[in-house]
């Protein structure tokens, strides 16, 4: 079945015609693939890793080891590169049938080369996420004030308010301004809490004049 | 482009200037005379002979730019000590400094919110009692 060119869908489907009344009647789905596995004939890792040069048959030109010096190593290959490419232009003048080893040592230095470069993609990819880190927790910190800051403009704003109609009310009581029944004015005493919780406040809008 | 992909660039540009010079050169270089019993071959055009004697010129020169390209853009590698491990530890460093920075982030959000449902409450009694207002007599 898996080699015709159009298979038929694989005929799961029938063990969920009772879905919708029993959820249970239907088998679980799979657990996920760990390791190799096969797909439309080929062979497939869920372990994602770059191969070793010794994996893909090259000799590895630079020391192995946990801490390379990428820096140093991809100097020196570059060296040697340009070495091999005089050595190449005089084999091919002095005993032209003998290019074929140089060609092959510069393929050699030029997929070392490469397989150096493709050894620093994770290292690229932790310093991404480090960066990535950082930026958002800037962004946060500075989040953190602004709200703080504003917050506190509010407050000081809301006393602001308060105090003066302290001082508008006293005016008018020191006036001998009447306060009539049209008037509504419910001033709260909760002002002043150390902790900047604020209750409930009533503002006065208007008063009427006798 | 990030910059190891502008060195992948720069390798693969490096590659194809050493390998396809070679093959231009025995392309347009003259007949030579392999033996005394084969005629001279006939002399180059001014044209071809110009471009035999500019094309390794400007092929050394085009394949050493490329090395030093390259040698620039290794110094460039913004490489940091310690490897993976310090890598790996900075990075749950920076985890937690972030979620404790996300709790506080939270927190002042949760309340911040909280007082502007206060305010909004304290401004709709504000307008209420506006408008319940008595006309002056």
């Amino acid at each position: 079945m898996a080699a015709s060119a159009y298979p038929p869908p694989p005929p799961y489907y029938r063990l969920y015609k009772d879905y919708a009344e029993n959820p249970d009647s239907a088998p679980a789905p799979p657990p996920p693939i760990v390791g190799t596995y096969t797909s439309f004939g080929s062979n497939y890792t869920t372990d994602d890793v770059l191969p070793s040069l010794e994996e893909q048959g090259l000799r590895q030109l630079y020391p192995s080891g946990p801490n390379v010096d990428y820096k140093k190593e991809l100097r020196v290959l570059n060296r040697e590169l340009s070495f091999q490419f005089l050595e190449l232009s005089d084999v091919l003048v002095e005993r032209p049938s003998q290019y074929a080893r140089r060609v092959e040592d510069m393929g050699l230095i030029l997929r070392n080369m490469h397989h150096l470069l493709n050894s620093l993609r994770p290292h690229q990819a932790r310093a991404t996420v480090i960066h990535i880190l950082e930026l958002q927790i800037q962004r946060r910190k500075k989040a953190v004030e602004d709200i703080r800051r504003k917050r506190e403009e509010v407050r000081q704003l809301l006393q602001e308010s308060l105090s003066a109609l302290h001082g508008h009310m006293n005016v008018a009581q020191q006036d001998g301004r009447a306060m009539d029944g049209g008037m509504a004015v419910a001033l709260g005493d909760h002002v002043g809490r150390q902790n900047n919780e604020m209750k409930t406040y009533g503002f006065g809008a208007a008063q009427t004049y006798r | 482009m990030d910059i190891i992909a502008q060195l992948q660039d720069q390798v693969n540009k490096i590659a194809y200037i050493a390998f396809n010079t070679v093959g231009s050169l025995q392309r347009d270089a003259p007949p030579a005379r392999l033996s005394q019993n084969y005629p001279e071959p006939p002399e180059p055009s001014a044209e071809a002979l110009a471009t035999i004697n500019n094309e390794p010129k400007e092929a050394a020169i085009a394949f050493m730019q490329g090395v030093k390209q390259f040698d620039a853009l290794v110094g460039a590698l913004p490489l940091s000590e310690g490897g993976e491990e310090a890598q790996l530890k900075k990075i749950a460093e920076l985890q937690a400094e972030n979620e404790s920075v996300g709790k506080e982030l939270q927190d002042e959000m949760q309340s911040a919110e909280r007082e502007l449902k206060q305010l909004r409450e304290l401004f709709h009694m504000a307008a209420d009692n506006c408008l319940r207002l008595k006309p002056p007599s």
